[in-house]
């Protein structure tokens, strides 16, 4: 009865209402980054790990950085073909969206590196000939570079970005769409019956309204991509998870190096994670 | 009270609707059945008639928010269905007042008023700006210029729909139910500078309820009714002797 739910409640100002309202979960994790850097320092093993891996995060965070951004760019064009009045537009951007987010993302890296980029290879190194037989003085150097391009000449690097970049395209694609229909199609009336054209209304009103709202979403596929550029360490690529896998390989410290892995992983996302749930909570406010 | 300018003012045709057709849902809604109307320079044509009766749809027929689907749609000389007719440049000269506004919120006021007639008709930002503040004080309200539209309020929001849509310097201007949204206090507000705008000799489509203004300040009245019109007539007679006995019902329950 009533006594019941007073004692669940705590009081107002009460100690223990303080107590409740604390992130328990951040204090709890904090704790945790205390605890292990406490046992860090006092042990040469993990010492030794944290030393080799740490380098490690700078690739992560530069492919997830560059990767995404790509990403933004075939996500907004996709995204405008799914809301696209023309049909081909329309079924171009819709293929996309339906292979790409068909295929694990593991596959298509592997595909794009082993499959795909001889594929582009052999491409440049026809069009190098063609343009090398025009026998055009100014573009004789470019010809000749493109046809004798071999697959060496592509760094595992650019395959992995490329792969990454295109198969999260088709997510972001999806994300815009969904920014774009949420402002009311009253903006676009107003914006055409103004005379201005389709492109200009979406230039204008319509896109710089979506990317306030897709904000959110968009920091949440950033954290996710950083966590997905672990997938291209089956090119090799040194990044985290890569050097992970070199450094147990080579000491067999198998706790101690998917440990210090993992623990830097999460403390990239979990400050990013925090990062955009502030940023949620500035736009709402915002909005409201 | 009838305009005494229209006697005089017989200029030419502006609007030529004939047969017009509009349905949705691949037939099934047949919103506008058959509407032809002739709406000529300077006249001020308020559409009335029950929710669903088209007059919203027919309005947006006219400056192609809605396409036709048979019938002819001619405004200030061009026909609208003709593939080689450029929509953007008929929108230019028909501006369009919204129920719910529509004002773009990321911007200020100022910006607005400014934005199409920069982009669109290409003038200079100077330019563009004389014209708003213009604009802004024939409406009332110059000194929320650089506010935001959320901090104004409905009556507010709408007059600077108004000056938006003048600021193109439209021949036509059209509105679709502009009071409907708003409180009752905040209504004349905006019926006042459609007032002023009708006096000035504008060009106006209006889809109203509100049938005092009907009565003021239009030569005509259009009466639709489940996708036609039933009649049209000038103010006095329609609203105290129409013919067809659907609109004294009507007007019975609106009066």
């Amino acid at each position: 009865m009533k006594q019941d739910l007073d004692r669940r409640t705590p009081q107002e100002g009460s100690w223990a209402q303080k107590l409740q309202g604390l992130p328990w979960w951040i204090i709890i994790l904090l704790l945790a980054a205390l605890w292990i850097v406490y046992s860090v320092v006092g042990s040469e093993k993990y010492r030794d790990a944290f030393l080799f891996l740490i380098p490690g995060m700078r690739l992560t965070v530069v492919l997830a950085l560059i990767s995404f951004a790509i990403s933004l760019v075939f996500g907004l064009l996709a995204g405008l073909g799914r809301v696209s009045k023309s049909k081909v537009y329309f079924t171009l951007a819709t293929l996309y969206v339906e292979v790409i987010r068909g295929i694990p993302l593991l596959v298509q890296i592997l595909y794009v590196a082993f499959v795909i980029m001889p594929g582009v290879v052999v491409v440049l190194n026809w069009f190098g000939r063609v343009v090398y037989a025009t026998g055009l003085t100014p573009l004789l150097s470019f010809g000749y570079r493109m046809a004798k391009l071999s697959i060496q000449d592509m760094d595992m690097t650019v395959r992995g970005v490329a792969a990454l970049a295109f198969g999260y395209g088709a997510y972001e694609a999806e994300i815009f769409r969904a920014g774009i229909e949420a402002i009311s199609k009253g903006q676009m009336e107003a914006a055409r019956s103004l005379g201005m054209s389709y492109f200009q209304a979406m230039r204008y009103i319509i896109l710089p309204q979506a990317i306030r709202v897709i904000m959110p979403p968009l920091g949440n596929d950033f954290i996710a991509m950083l966590k997905d550029t672990s997938l291209v360490s089956a090119l090799a690529i040194r990044e985290l998870t890569q050097l992970g896998k070199l450094y147990r390989g080579r000491t067999f410290r198998t706790f101690e190096t998917w440990n210090t892995v993992a623990f830097l992983y999460l403390s990239m996302t979990l400050i990013l994670s925090l990062l955009v749930r502030g940023l949620e909570k500035r736009l709402s406010i915002d909005r409201a | 009270m009838e305009n005494p300018a229209i006697c005089e003012m017989r200029g030419d045709i502006i609007i030529q609707a004939k047969d017009v057709c509009k349905s949705f849902g691949h037939g099934r809604i047949k919103a506008v059945q058959g509407v032809s109307l002739d709406v000529m320079r300077g006249e001020v044509v308020v559409i009335v008639g029950p929710s669903g009766s088209g007059k919203s749809t027919f309005l947006r027929c006219i400056n192609h928010l809605e396409s036709i689907d048979s019938g002819c749609m001619i405004v200030d000389g061009i026909t609208l269905n003709d593939e080689k007719t450029n929509i953007n440049k008929i929108r230019e000269e028909v501006g369009m007042v919204f129920q719910h506004f529509n004002l773009f919120p990321h911007l200020t006021v100022l910006r607005n008023i400014t934005l199409a007639q920069r982009v669109v008709r290409g003038r200079s930002s100077k330019d563009a700006e004389a014209i708003a503040y213009d604009l802004l004080e024939k409406v009332g309200i110059a000194e929320k210029a650089d506010a935001y539209p959320a901090q104004l309020s409905g009556g507010q929001q709408q007059r600077v729909a108004i000056a938006r849509a003048l600021a193109m310097q439209p021949k036509i201007m059209m509105f679709d139910e502009p009071t409907s949204a708003l409180d009752p206090e905040m209504i004349k507000e905006v019926l006042d500078v459609m007032l002023d705008l009708a006096r000035e000799g504008m060009t106006m489509i209006v889809v109203s309820h509100e049938m005092g203004f009907a009565r003021e300040l239009s030569d005509r009245v259009v009466f639709m009714d489940d996708g036609r019109i039933i009649e049209i007539a000038s103010p006095t007679k329609l609203f105290s002797n129409p013919d067809h006995p659907r609109i004294r019902t009507f007007l019975k329950k609106m009066l």
